[in-house]
């Protein structure tokens, strides 16, 4: 091998990671502002980017682009694209990533369509429409909402006179109320989906195991009561909301992190009274939570805040139920781990205010917010349960206490200190009540497209908190080269017959599963078509310029040889593989070569065969053009001989027809037929013993010189014969007198018989 | 004789002829035909690498005779299908696999009774092929013959099936078996990459089944084997089985223990596609089933040579959706008049929404780990096995 051989051998040298880190590298200079040559507005908002990544990515911007000679561009997309559609998009261009929610994935969809960007496939799009469609409609949120509130209000005119006279409220308690009571229409939002998602089922589920016990208690009539109230709790609820002004900036600031820990504490205690759900139905807790359990389908964020409204919930009824000191000395301890002070602290003394209402207030709202109509009765039964669950009461002080560390924890508190202080007043008809509820009407917007990144509070409410439905990432997998795989589909290629046929061997021995036969399927067919030997072969003459010794040898050797003849010479591994491939090829030429043989042999013995088949049927022709020939001749002489008898006989003519009659077709004498016809109806009387005229006519034929050719008919037509021969006698005695009309038919005899005769002679042969 | 002679000549020499007509054969009659020459084994080895179609056989219902539905349909079907199977996925009711006896004997006489119906099973599979059998309290089926047959969910009852795929190009599937090591507490992280289930980039699905999940510690192990995967793009299915009866691969004969573990076939191969819905709870009417079938729909999965696997909950069935029955095979029958599904109800499902496909992969990205593990719910999952030029015949 010489050296310039060497130094001409290329490699390749792929990288797998080169595409996604030029893209980060892109990423991360986007993102400090380096060499982005192009600024895109949209709605209002400034993206800076790279006119190459934009115009690679899409269509839209590849037409926009191309052309313009600005050096910093500034596209200013139409309405249609969206902010939040657009966004990320452009993270998508950047990262090969698609971060998509329940809000924004319709808009990311329109504005993807829009842009044409590539590499995004319409049926993500599609797959999570329908995923958030189904939650929609699981949860039936926003419309049914607001149907109830507006049927309320229509319902309750009274009430909403009510509430006009409790807009006149005491300054103290206002800016308190206000800010507690902009939670409280979202806590009503989420009761309201809570509800929706229950499903009948589930209420009967829960009527099921509350009632036995809500019996025993004996508390039918408080629940029956109970009910209309709670109805009318809920209508001013509504009407309420609808007079409410601005949110209080100030709640921002309660509600900044996550509930975690609570929640975790809370969690555990799900998990036991989960198990225990059908056995005690008579703790409001498990009740609550075992609602709860039912609502998990639910989205994580709101299945959290359900949790705490419940817990608080818990508390508010348990507290008052206990002893004013009780719930006073709970947002007390709250207050010192509170951190974020005043607002909190107020916001827990509210709470003891709060406390101080009358049971049942409070148990309207437990059924409002816990379930729907259908739990009810186990809410009931829960207060009844209350007094006996004091004990509880602490820890769910200390709940409250790190609530008020919490503050999305304390948020939700609030909302239900808000509703059972406003509860409490409605019910005990003080006039303060109605201003909160009607701030939170007017919050009722904004806190309910909290989800809406517009509003500010609840921008941070998303950041801080997990978000209500897991977006979803939509990465482009880079199609990775793996070498190793590529392999595994091209399995060994060995054109060694000698092998496979051994396994082939093997197999037949082992009987038991014919499964057991081994066929190597990975292997290469080695009657490869003739167009690929030949394309093969520049290739392989290519090749062949470059080996130390001959293509023909490589071919001719035999297996061992050529395993042995490799060893020898020492070859660079693509050499080795040129040889091979050489050598496998050529096995495959002549696996070819021998097929396309075998395939000419098979042509010529049809050929040969055919040409014999039509050498035998000319001679059978001329055999049968001289069988006809001699039986012309033996008929000639047959009826000469017929007529000699006749006359040596001196047979009547009536003899005559009547030995024709009775020998029917079969026999050469009909040939006298003709004469007879003429004389028959004039001799129709007489009569001859046939014995007479049979010998003499046996006697005839034996005395009679047989000449050849009647030998020759003879023997083709033997057992005719002596067929003829031994229905004589029957014929005649039997038929002795039939009538000799019957023989007219009888003149196309003779031919009938030759027909017969040469058919016979045709197809014995 | 002179026909003979040009007949032997024909079949003997021309392979075209003979490819045409092996191909008719099923594939223990090729396997024959392939002993009679040459050619024949040529054109017979052809044939049947050329068919990459996936097999199913089915058992519905109990007959008669002392061994288990599925061994009987099994040994008789085996007869008439076209594929030579490399990998078998066999699942059958619980109840009945163990034999018909009534089962209340001890447990020990009940699970050698398992182990020998298991065992009759596998003799009747070829020796090289890899077999994975589980046997569950309820089992989804196809019936046999044409893919649009309407699945059957069969609560209760004599049933089986066994999926048998054959080599496709382009797909490797291996099965796995983990076991939780009393001895041995760290989980070795070889087992993962000898499964193929670590650096392995063309890894797509794989499918999870665990056993003795009432063990003391089951779902942390099971974590432990389901977090490292969810990591990955690939599409996670299965869920909580009975117990696996047989597992037979290239290297390990394993025998169920005592302890917990998990057993799993893992499907790589590039030109796989796959997509996966979970139904929860709220799912339980014709609706929302049907909703869930649309979202598997819109996934967009190409329908040829694809099969349906559907895990569902002991708990949900024909009580789960008011006493109507086969209501999820049938919202899927809806939307897919072509794929097969498979399945079981178990005791507990691992799935989740995600779609997996050469091009591209959507999943749930979540701060907090997502949970794959569910109980109550229906995991519906669709497997491409690719559409090559082999698959179209």
């Amino acid at each position: 091998m010489s050296l310039s051989e060497k130094n001409s051998v290329v490699f390749a040298y792929e990288s797998s990671v080169h595409g996604t880190n030029v893209l980060h590298n892109l990423n991360d200079q986007r993102k400090q502002d380096i060499l982005c040559d192009v600024t895109v507005l949209v709605e209002d908002q400034r993206f800076r980017a790279h006119k190459a990544v934009l115009a690679a990515c899409s269509n839209y911007f590849l037409s926009r682009i191309v052309g313009q000679l600005d050096s910093d561009l500034i596209i200013t997309l139409p309405e249609e694209v969206t902010l939040k559609g657009f966004s990320p998009l452009l993270q998508f261009a950047y990262t090969a990533k698609l971060i998509l929610n329940k809000d924004n994935v319709s808009e990311v969809c329109k504005c993807a369509e829009f842009l044409g960007i590539r590499d995004i496939e319409e049926s993500c799009f599609q797959f999570l429409k329908f995923k958030f469609l189904d939650c929609k409609t699981d949860h039936q949120e926003c419309p049914r909402k607001k149907c109830c509130t507006q049927r309320y209000q229509k319902r309750s005119p009274e009430i909403g006179n009510v509430d006009d006279a409790d807009i006149e409220i005491e300054d103290e308690t206002e800016e308190l109320l206000e800010k507690e009571c902009i939670q409280t229409p979202q806590t009503k939002l989420f009761k309201d989906e809570e509800n929706a998602k229950m499903s009948p089922a589930f209420q009967d589920n829960t009527n099921q195991t509350c009632d036995p016990a809500h019996l025993e208690r004996g508390n039918v009539s408080s629940s029956s009561s109970l009910c209309p109230k709670y109805r009318k709790f809920q209508k001013a609820f509504g009407n309420d909301k609808v007079h409410i002004s601005e949110p209080s900036p100030s709640v921002k600031d309660i509600q900044v992190p996550p509930i975690a820990a609570f929640l975790e504490k809370e969690l555990p205690d799900n998990d036991s009274t989960q198990k225990a759900q059908e056995c005690a139905p008579m703790q409001l807790v498990s009740k609550c939570e075992e609602a709860q359990v039912k609502m998990e389908e639910g989205e994580e964020e709101n299945k959290k805040k359900e949790e705490t409204k419940r817990d608080s919930l818990t508390q508010s009824i348990l507290c008052p139920v206990e002893k004013v000191e009780v719930a006073a000395f709970a947002p007390n301890s709250a207050a010192p781990h509170g951190p974020n002070s005043v607002s909190s602290l107020l916001t827990c003394e509210q709470y003891g205010d709060l406390n101080f209402t009358d049971v049942q207030s409070n148990t309207a709202i437990a059924e409002k917010s816990v379930a729907g109509p259908g739990v009810r009765s186990d809410k009931i039964e829960s207060q009844d349960a209350a007094p006996l669950k004091m004990d509880s009461c602490p820890r769910e002080a200390i709940n409250v206490a790190s609530a008020g560390d919490r503050s999305s924890v304390e948020r939700e508190v609030a909302e239900h200190l808000a509703k059972g202080f406003w509860s409490d007043i409605y019910s005990t008809e003080t006039c303060q009540v109605h201003l909160p509820p009607a701030v939170a009407k007017e919050c009722l917007e904004p806190v309910y497209s909290g989800k809406k990144s517009e509003c500010p509070w609840l921008g941070i409410r998303i950041s801080e908190s997990p978000e209500p439905c897991p977006p979803r990432t939509f990465t482009t997998l880079s199609s990775v080269n793996c070498p190793f795989i590529s392999n595994l589909s091209a399995e060994g290629c060995s054109t060694n017959s000698e092998i496979s046929s051994g396994d082939y061997v093997q197999g037949q021995q082992q009987d038991q599963c014919p499964y057991n036969y081994v066929i190597s399927l990975g292997e290469d067919s080695e009657t490869d078509t003739e167009g690929d030997s030949e394309s093969c072969s520049a290739r392989e003459q290519d090749c062949e310029v470059k080996l130390p010794f001959n293509t023909q040898r490589i071919i001719s050797l035999s297996r061992n040889d050529f395993q042995s003849f490799l060893k020898m010479h020492k070859l660079t591994p693509e050499q080795l593989d040129c040889i091979h491939d050489i050598r496998r090829r050529s096995k495959n030429r002549i696996a070819a070569q021998r097929c396309r043989k075998r395939k000419l042999d098979c042509i010529q013995n049809l050929e040969s065969e055919i040409e014999k088949l039509q050498n035998e049927k000319e001679n059978l022709l001329k055999e049968r053009n001289h069988i006809l020939s001699t039986l012309g001749e033996t008929k000639q002489n047959l009826t000469g001989l017929c007529q000699q008898v006749c006359k040596e006989a001196a047979l009547s003519h009536e003899q005559i027809q009547i030995l024709a009659k009775y020998s029917c077709s079969d026999c050469p004498l009909s040939f006298l037929f003709p004469e007879r016809e003429r004389t028959a109806p004039s001799d129709s009387e007489l009569v001859i013993p046939p014995c007479m005229e049979l010998e003499g006519l046996s006697g005839v034929t034996s005395t009679t010189e047989q000449n050849s050719c009647y030998q020759c008919v003879k023997g083709v037509c033997d057992p005719t014969y002596s067929q003829v021969q031994e229905l004589h006698p029957v014929s005649v005695t039997t038929l002795e007198k039939t009538s000799l009309v019957e023989q007219c038919g009888q003149s196309s005899g003779i031919t009938d018989f030759c027909q017969q005769m040469t058919d016979k002679c045709t197809t014995d042969e | 004789m002179e026909t003979d002679a040009r007949g032997a000549a024909v079949l003997g020499g021309l392979a075209e002829v003979v490819e045409r007509v092996l191909g008719f054969l099923p594939t223990k009659a090729l396997l024959r035909a392939a002993c009679v020459c040459r050619l024949w084994r040529e054109c017979a080895r052809r044939t049947l690498r050329a068919r990459q179609r996936l097999a199913w056989v089915s058992a519905l219902e109990a007959g008669p005779g002392e061994s288990h539905a599925l061994v009987r349909a099994l040994a008789h079907e085996l007869e008439k299908v076209h594929v030579l199977p490399q990998t078998v996925l066999y699942i059958a009711d619980a109840e009945t696999f163990s034999g018909h006896e009534e089962c209340h004997e001890q447990k020990k006489a009940r699970k050698r009774n398992s182990k020998e119906t298991a065992i009759e099973l596998e003799k009747l599979l070829p020796k090289r092929c890899q077999v994975l059998g589980l046997v569950t309290p309820g089992i989804v089926v196809t019936p046999m013959g044409s893919s649009s047959n309407r699945p059957q969910e069969i609560e209760e009852g004599e049933a089986g099936f066994a999926l048998l795929f054959p080599k496709i190009d382009g797909v490797k599937i291996q099965t796995f078996h983990f076991f939780k090591d009393l001895k041995n507490r760290v989980f070795d992280e070889n087992k993962f990459s000898e499964a193929g289930l670590k650096n392995n980039p063309d890894l797509r699905v794989v499918l999870l089944f665990g056993y003795n999940s009432w063990k003391s510690g089951a779902t942390r192990f099971l974590h432990q084997i389901v977090n490292p995967l969810n990591e990955k793009s690939i599409i996670l299915a299965g869920g909580q089985v009975e117990s696996f009866t047989s597992l037979i691969s290239e290297h390990t004969s394993a025998q169920p223990s005592d302890a917990c573990g998990v057993v799993g076939l893992a499907f790589s191969g590039p030109q796989i596609q796959s997509a996966t819905v979970l139904l929860d709870q709220d799912v339980a009417d014709e609706r929302t089933a049907e909703a869930a079938m649309q979202r598997l729909k819109a996934a967009n999965i190409p329908e040829r040579n694809t099969v349906g696997f559907m895990f569902a909950c002991v708990g949900r069935g024909y009580r789960h959706y008011k006493t109507k029955r086969n209501m999820e095979a049938d919202a899927f029958r809806k939307f897919f008049p072509n794929v097969p599904l498979f399945g079981f109800f178990g005791h507990g499902e691992i799935g989740c929404d995600r779609i997996v496909t050469g091009n591209f992969v959507l999943r749930e990205c979540n701060d907090i780990k997502e949970d794959l593990l569910h109980g109550y719910t229906t995991v519906m999952t669709l497997i491409h096995l690719g559409s090559t030029k082999a698959n179209q015949v």
